[in-house]
């Protein structure tokens, strides 16, 4: 008995643990992106003297803040569409082949997710300095579709180990041709898998500040290096705050319906094994 | 024959694409420290560029700094992650809520975390205003790039918990109930069931988390440049001021190399070392 | 069985319940073993025959009543510190730890030498022809192997009180029936008390000095194999153990009233019963009392004995015939039950 309520009480401190863990820096941020320019929130105030969305649109009006959005939001579609396009057919080959050297071959795919990021952004840089290739905006591209490759083959490669043989051999039998034994056999079971694979590449792409920072430097801006640039060299709390809460708001909202989508995506409901 | 062929083609796009560029990579990366494929005067193969930066204190500052904070945070994040997991074993009222707060960091940008931090430690900020409230604090304190990287820990333990957590609660819950009950039936304690039973048999999962998190704090740039000691750099902050404000594509090679060897032998070691002291535990 | 004087069970059980949330698993369960009895708890799935164990066991706590051991309280006891040690349905030994570590394991918690353990280790491989596999892992054993494993390690700590879980169930047929007469004599060797839960009624009659045998939380009746087979007291009992036959009927004065006319029986109630007889105690044939007679409707050869199905007044009856004779559908049929072999049972337990 009393062992249940020490439960209860530990589960009800880690909770308000974690409200405070996550609330408040929230609350701080909404509140700091709302102070009107005109009155500055200094100490000892403990709530901003004045609250507007000015700042939003100034910022909006005065900054680079809506090319650095659109090329975020540019970029993270084309990204995650190519992406799972060319992920397609080694997802096939690790779900429905079976070949020598697939173990390491699903192991090696891996690799970019242990390579710090960094790393990675110099040396590319460096390969597109030497071959004299100065577009940022397609490096960049080209550079996301390869880092987040392997997280579409694999959500991918699940979705087509899911796919079951025996409706793809009854549509043969049939007599249906390959775009109609795709359209029976395979695209019911592989859409939910395509749907997650470019919203997570999406969500990806649009939070990527490595490889942006430094292909991208000195003036490409995406979202994330703008807000770099205001929590660096030039610190500006409201405007840091204001560019945090784009940056993370439509992250929030899509995480949560990704996690709807791969709860809808339940494998037996789809593939209906038991 | 043939059937190799398709096999190839097929992963062309995906697997070869991602393996010839990560190759690339690396090649440039070594070659660039000893001094081949040089953007600016000749390409010829020298030490001079590793001697150069072995001999800088701060390089050897870096390294130490982030396999410090590589291994504090790895440690830490999975010891908070461990009875959590243990925790949330069984389903009960709150279970659900209380992982989906475990999780929720998973759904914000590392910068974002950054700042967010940032905000609630700066000097005047939340938590100095509540300690000088209460009397705690006679006057704010500098909480902010605290020398000893207590942020940048803090920040990545914050960030990197939920990866510990998916991974220890993936295994806890694979164990079998009348496994633990066995134990408890011949005599072991809530102690013992975990040295013995528990602890031996998600080792696997523990030594996944600990690499992981192991690479992607080693690694870390924005942490370190928001909320770091501003006296010490990380390998990745050193690496990209050697390589933009120096210019010094060579310098920045052997820092990468450093890195990623860092990553590499660090990680195993760690994981091993930890594995080891299980099997003490275990007695 | 008598609990006067001083006397007192083994273990005692006394008007145990246990609720989860609103569903109540156990209605108030009373029973005893003495030292050195097999016990069986058998009952069909879900009766709450694992719920009990996990009671004795200390898993569960009850939200009622009593248990003693050799006298004292054990509800206080966790079950780390109980004279107790369950072989598992699932076997659940430990997959990280060998077969000679697994069976170490209760010892070692015991805190006994190095020596005393490696000892009785020995002797435990040795007893179930363990010692070629003592280094392997658990996985590389086969499922009876496991099963002794199992066993072996339950035993290792010296328990006066053995509980087992449906431990045969995952075996094959040919298995099961060996592995039983194993354990069975190893518990008169060896002389621990055996609560044994399973739901396989030819299990129970084999391996059981007393049967419990329990039905939606309550048992319904308990007794030595012979007595729960041939004198079930409720329709569940006579129906759940072996086939029988039941039919409605009406007793007065020592004779039965039945669709099939007048019936004798063996120590009858009286008003409206249900009569109740094993249909392997038919003899062909008509007698002095009890004849009847039917159409075949179906048969089936077994081996030992043939199923026949015989449309009697309008109802089904069963016979289970031993030889080799052939019975056609349609075939008339005489046949007798020696009045012994009638009783009647409650439609409810009461
Ligand atoms: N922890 C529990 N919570 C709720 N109901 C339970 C729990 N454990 C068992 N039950 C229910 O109690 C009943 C008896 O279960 P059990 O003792 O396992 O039956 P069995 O006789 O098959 O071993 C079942 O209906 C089961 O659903
Ligand atoms: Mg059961």
């Amino acid at each position: 008995m009393s062992a249940k309520i020490l439960q209860r009480l530990l589960v009800a401190v880690l909770v308000a643990v974690m409200l405070v863990w996550l609330i408040v820096p929230f609350a701080m941020a909404i509140l700091w992106s709302m102070v009107d320019p005109s009155t500055a929130w200094t100490y000892p105030d403990l709530l901003p003297p004045k609250l507007s969305f000015e700042r939003w649109w100034i910022m909006w009006q005065t900054t680079s803040l809506p090319t650095a959005i659109l090329n975020s939001y540019s970029l993270a579609p084309i990204a995650a569409l190519l992406t799972a396009l060319l992920a397609a057919p080694t997802a096939f080959a690790f779900g429905r082949l079976d070949f020598p050297g697939k173990g390491l071959a699903q192991i090696l795919i891996l690799v970019p997710l242990v390579m710090p990021g960094f790393v990675v952004a110099i040396f590319f840089a460096s390969i597109l300095l030497q071959m004299g290739f100065f577009a940022r905006y397609p490096a960049i591209l080209f550079g996301h579709v390869i880092l987040y490759l392997p997280y579409a083959v694999r959500i991918l490669s699940v979705s087509f180990g899911q796919v079951r043989t025996d409706v793809v051999n009854a549509a043969r039998d049939l007599g249906a041709s390959p775009w109609q034994v795709f359209r029976v056999a395979y695209l019911p079971v592989l859409r939910p898998g395509i749907f997650a694979a470019f919203l997570v590449v999406f969500i990806l792409s649009l939070e990527e500040f490595a490889l942006a920072f430094v292909v991208g430097s000195p003036d490409f801006t995406t979202i994330p290096t703008i807000l770099y640039s205001y929590l660096g060299y030039n610190f500006i709390r409201p405007n840091a705050a204001v560019v945090a809460l784009i940056l993370v708001v439509p992250n929030v909202l899509l995480m949560l319906g990704l996690e709807r989508l791969l709860q809808s995506a339940n494998p037996a409901s789809v593939s209906g094994k038991g | 024959m043939r059937r190799t062929l398709f096999v190839l083609l097929l992963l062309a796009p995906g697997l070869g694409l991602v393996l010839a560029f990560v190759s690339l990579v690396l090649y440039v990366a070594v070659s660039q420290s000893f001094g081949l494929y040089n953007l600016g005067g000749d390409s010829v193969f020298s030490l001079a560029h590793w001697q150069a930066m072995l001999g800088e204190r701060r390089y050897w500052r870096a390294l130490q700094y982030s396999a410090y904070i590589a291994v504090t945070a790895s440690l830490l994040a999975v010891a908070l992650a461990y009875p959590v997991a243990l925790l949330l074993r069984k389903p009960f009222r709150g279970s659900l809520t209380l992982s989906a707060l475990i999780k929720a960091p998973l759904l914000v940008p590392g910068l974002v975390a950054a700042f967010l931090f940032v905000n609630v430690i700066s000097y005047h900020g939340i938590v100095n205003q509540l300690m000088l409230s209460l009397g705690l604090w006679d006057a704010p304190v500098r909480l902010q790039n605290d020398k000893n990287g207590y942020g940048v820990i803090l920040l990545q333990v914050w960030k990197q918990l939920p990866f510990a957590f998916l991974l220890l609660s993936a295994a806890v819950q694979a164990l079998p109930d009348a496994v633990l009950l066995a134990a408890r039936d011949l005599g072991a304690g809530p102690l013992d069931r975990f040295r013995k039973v528990v602890l031996p048999l998600t080792a696997g999962a523990m030594q996944a988390a600990l690499v992981l998190i192991f690479i992607g704090a080693a690694g870390d740039f924005s942490f370190q440049a928001v909320a770091g000691p501003p006296s010490v750099d990380s390998l990745a902050t050193l690496m990209t001021s050697v390589q933009s404000t120096q210019g010094d594509w060579n310098g920045a090679a052997v820092v990468a190399v450093t890195l990623m060897a860092l990553s590499l032998f660090g990680s195993a070691a760690l994981a091993i070392l930890v594995r080891g002291a299980t099997r003490l535990a275990r007695g | 069985m008598e609990t006067k004087g001083t006397f007192v069970a083994y273990l005692a059980a006394t008007d145990i319940g246990m609720r989860f949330d609103t569903f109540e698993a156990l209605k108030g369960v009373s029973f005893t073993a003495e030292r050195g009895e097999f016990i069986t708890l058998l009952g069909p799935s879900g009766c709450g025959k694992t719920t009990l164990l996990n009671i004795v066991a200390g898993f569960l706590k009850p939200t009622r009543g009593a248990l003693t051991l050799d006298g004292a309280d054990l509800l206080p006891i966790p079950p780390e510190r109980r004279d107790s040690a369950m072989c598992f349905q699932s076997y659940a030994l430990f997959p990280h730890l060998s077969v000679r570590d697994n069976i170490a394991f209760g010892p070692r918690q015991k805190g006994l030498t190095a020596t005393e353990v490696a000892k009785r280790v020995n002797d435990l491989l040795a007893q179930m022809a363990l010692d070629a596999h003592a280094g392997k892992l658990p996985n590389a054993l086969s499922g009876g192997q496991q099963q002794r494993v199992a066993l072996a390690r339950a035993l290792a700590v010296g328990p006066g009180l053995v509980l087992f879980d449906e431990p045969l169930s995952n075996l094959d047929a040919k298995l099961r029936d060996q592995v039983r007469t194993e354990i069975r004599a190893l518990q008169r060797r060896v002389g621990f008390t055996a609560l044994y839960v399973t739901h396989d009624q030819a299990e129970a009659l084999a391996l059981s000095d007393r049967i419990l045998l329990l039905n939606n939380g309550v048992i319904e009746q308990e007794g030595a194999p012979r007595d729960i087979y041939f004198k079930p007291r409720t329709r569940f009992v006579a129906d759940f153990i072996g086939a029988a036959n039941l039919h409605a009927g009406i007793a007065e004065a020592g004779a039965l009233a039945t669709p099939f006319g007048p019936l004798t029986g063996a120590g009858v109630a009286t008003g409206a019963v249900t009569i109740c007889w094993r249909p392997e105690m038919a003899r062909l044939g008509p007698a002095g009392v009890n004849s009847l007679a039917g159409i075949v409707s179906s048969s089936a050869f077994q081996g030992a004995y043939t199923d026949v199905f015989v449309d009697a007044a309008g109802q089904t009856v069963r016979l289970q015939l031993p030889g080799a004779a052939h019975f056609a559908p349609g075939e008339a049929l005489s046949f007798h039950v020696p009045p012994s072999a009638i009783t009647t049972v409650a439609d409810t337990a009461s």
